[in-house]
């Protein structure tokens, strides 16, 4: 028994000595500051563990054992505080709690040696509270890190958070088991609890181990489970973000969590910083600068104090930009399974940038567009009503009397300015619905009276040649509709009956009113339009082309705005025609009730007198 | 003889408008400014205000929500502007304006024909409680 409880105490004491050799060695090859401190808390473990087994195993007596117990309590002091200094360097303590650290430190280290010096004489109480205070003032030191640990590690990535419960787990089962041994009385004493305390003691050195220096295999094993929902994350935001600098932040944001990293970063072929999370622009200058792996992208060596960084190139059509992620404290040493994981990610990185760059350019040019088309009509709208007032005062000899030719002037300039007012007007309308911003005011009316306005909306642009007849039904037709938007569907569906006529021809403007549905067709006798030409009709500045109409003006805006409005009142307009013969457009309304009984005149009214 | 102020900055428009009204036998003031227009407003109590919206110094929607505020008798507003959107049409009319006109739509004789129609048509809504 008494053999199984040295090898076991033999045991434990190695498992400390190589915890604190392995770190000291991972941290002697990469240097950072709060890994050394957690390395120097380790190695303060191992010293404890090496000289608590010394005295034993050498049967040493005397004054060198005087001399062993100091540095083994000033060793174990120091791998509290040590631990208390890790958790300070990234999650800093208040000045205060620094400055009460250190005197615990000082006083306890003080007790201590005296505990094994001047008062080993004392009474057996003396000693036992100056032991008691020790572990206290280390269960402290160790213990709220450890709590805070696993408090932070909810919100971080899971290899991160799997090394920080790992640490935080460590240091609970030591912290349980030094309670145990000191207050747990004669239980303590018995070879079996000190071969299971040592046992559990031993179990704790390779949790604590993974949490400074975790294997490939390890961090692997930690991120799958996060790793399809971080795949299915990336896609959606390669294929759906809209910008490049949103794109650029998420995709920083996500290779940081892919990787477990400390901090990650986004550089453009100019060497600007485009995103970066979790790392100063200093340092990713510095690191960019620094760059000496190879052109295919791979690991940094570490600079001054920090950890490494794996840098990838991103082959954008601007030239090449960086993908970058830093490691920190609590994020792995990376290795080749790492380097090939970002390497993946970044060339779906450049796929993505790529894709929102061209997206972001044929949306500037879609936006000029629209706001040239906006601003061309707004700024020609001026102009025109000084020239259509005028000549509408020349014609009532407001400005006096013009004689034969002037008089035959007037009606020309008006029907053409008119006309150029109806083509700004389109043009007006086909940018707000380009803007998503047409809004219909829909109201309960009788078609009949908005086509008949429709029709005389049009007479001044028209002549003799083309006769226009209009047909109704006696009863009255209610739509839900825009009244203004579907006499200017109408008017245009006329004007092009008139224009595509050239060799005159009475025009036939009939409502029918059946099953629900409102028609409005418009027929002609005029050129017609090709079977193979219909589908360009209703397109966007879509106009056929053929030789009876090149020379006739229009924006190719008309039919496209009309199909547009219909559909919006959740009609359609649709067309039938038959070349050198005719055409016929239709334009389709659902039906509704009969209307308000007061007329039109009184909502007016009434809705006038509201607004005052 | 009735009279109406005209807020418009464009010399142009406001010269045509200035010829139809004089000719339909109404005083015409024109303000190129809305500082002036609103000063206008307050102190020479004209029957009518035509009011354009894009102004050099401050925005006519601006001077329309300033009448409604401060004058609780003023005369009655008809915006004139160049701007058709229906959202700005809304904001127009919500602001106490009796009419919104887009100057391309409408001609000077038109409006000339109308004021008198507003002008009484302002007087009864006044004279009626409001509902």
């Amino acid at each position: 028994m008494v053999l199984a409880e040295r090898l076991a105490l033999n045991l434990t004491a190695l498992g400390f000595v190589a915890l604190g050799a392995a770190t000291a060695w991972a941290w002697y090859r990469y240097r950072g500051q709060a890994q050394g401190r957690l390395a120097a808390a380790l190695v303060c473990l191992a010293i404890v563990a090496a000289l608590g087994r010394v005295q034993d195993l050498f049967g040493l007596k005397g004054g060198i054992v005087t001399v062993i117990g100091i540095i083994e309590i000033l060793a174990f002091m120091a791998s509290g505080y040590f631990v208390l200094m890790f958790r300070d360097a990234f999650l800093p303590l208040h000045p205060r709690a620094r400055q009460v650290a250190v005197a615990a430190l000082a006083v306890s280290c003080a007790l201590g040696v005296a505990d094994v010096t001047v008062l080993s004489r004392a009474g057996r109480g003396v000693t036992a509270a100056a032991g008691a205070e020790l572990i206290l003032t280390w269960v402290v030191f160790t213990g709220e890190p450890i709590i805070r640990f696993w408090l932070a590690s909810r919100s971080v990535p899971s290899v991160q958070k799997a090394r920080m419960r790992a640490l935080s787990f460590g240091f609970a089962g030591l912290i349980a088991i030094l309670v145990f041994d000191v207050f747990g009385g004669s239980a303590v004493q018995s070879p079996t609890a000190i071969i299971a305390t040592q046992l559990i003691a031993l179990a704790m050195v390779p949790v604590i181990y993974v949490s400074f220096a975790p294997p490939a295999m390890l961090r692997n094993l930690w991120r799958m489970g996060e790793q399809a929902e971080l795949r299915a994350a990336i896609q959606d935001l390669l294929i759906f973000s809209p910008t490049r600098q949103e794109l650029a932040e998420k995709a920083a944001g996500w290779a940081r969590r892919l990787l477990g990293a400390q901090g990650s970063f986004i550089v453009d072929s100019q060497g600007a910083i485009v995103a970066s999370a979790g790392v100063d622009s200093a340092d990713v200058i510095e690191i960019i600068a620094a760059r000496t792996g190879s052109p295919a992208g791979g690991i940094e060596a570490p600079l001054h104090g920090r950890g490494e960084a794996i840098v990838m190139p991103l082959h954008l059509t601007e030239g090449t930009g960086f993908l970058g992620v830093t490691a920190g404290p609590f994020t792995p040493l990376f290795g080749s399974d790492e380097v090939n994981q970002l390497q993946g990610y970044a060339s779906s990185v450049t796929a993505g940038l790529e894709r929102v760059r061209v997206t972001e350019r044929l949306a500037a040019i879609e936006n000029n567009k629209t706001q040239f088309l906006n601003l061309a009509s707004h700024e020609l709208r001026g102009p025109l009503t000084v020239v259509r007032g005028y000549v509408s005062m020349l014609e009532d000899g407001l400005l006096g009397n013009l004689n034969e030719r002037g008089r035959k002037a007037v009606p020309v300039i008006t029907a053409k300015v008119l006309e150029m007012n109806a083509l700004i007007e389109q043009m007006i309308e086909a940018a707000r619905l380009e803007d998503g911003a047409l809004m219909l005011r829909p109201e309960k009316g009788d078609l009949r009276e908005i086509v008949k306005d429709a029709v005389d909306a049009v007479a001044p642009l028209n002549d003799d040649r083309h006769p226009i007849r209009l047909k109704c039904p006696e009863r009255p037709v209610v739509v839900n509709a825009d009244a203004e938007r579907i006499k200017t569907i109408v008017s245009n569906l006329v004007g092009n009956a008139v224009k595509y006529s050239p060799d005159g021809g009475s025009i036939q403007v009939e409502i029918v009113n059946r099953g629900g549905i409102a028609r409005v067709s418009v027929k002609d006798r005029g050129v017609g339009i090709a079977k193979e030409d219909l589908p360009i009709l209703f397109t966007r500045f879509g106009r056929v082309s053929t030789p009876e109409t090149d020379h006739l003006p229009g924006t190719g805006l008309g039919l496209y705005l009309g199909r547009q409005l219909a559909r919006l009142h959740g009609g359609e307009i649709t067309v039938d025609s038959d070349p050198g013969r005719g055409s016929t457009f239709t334009l389709h309304l659902p039906v509704v009730a009969p209307p308000d009984p007061r007329s039109r005149q009184e909502r007016l009214h009434s809705a006038a007198n509201r607004s005052i | 003889m009735l009279h109406v102020l005209l807020i418009e900055d464009d010399p142009a428009i406001a010269e045509m408008y200035r010829v139809q009204l004089e000719y339909d036998g109404f005083r015409v003031t024109v303000a190129t400014t809305g500082e002036i227009g609103y000063a206008i407003v307050v102190n020479a109590e004209p029957d009518i205000v035509l009011l354009d919206l894009l102004l050099p110094d401050r925005s006519g929607l601006e001077i329309m929500a300033d009448v409604k505020e401060r004058l609780p008798n003023h005369p009655p507003v008809v915006i004139l502007s160049n701007y058709g959107e229906p959202a700005m049409i809304d904001r127009g009319l919500s602001l106490g304006a009796i009419e919104y006109l887009v100057k391309s739509r409408v001609t000077p004789a038109s409006v000339s024909q109308s004021i008198r129609g507003w002008i009484e048509q302002a007087r009864r809504g006044r004279s009626e409680p409001s509902n």
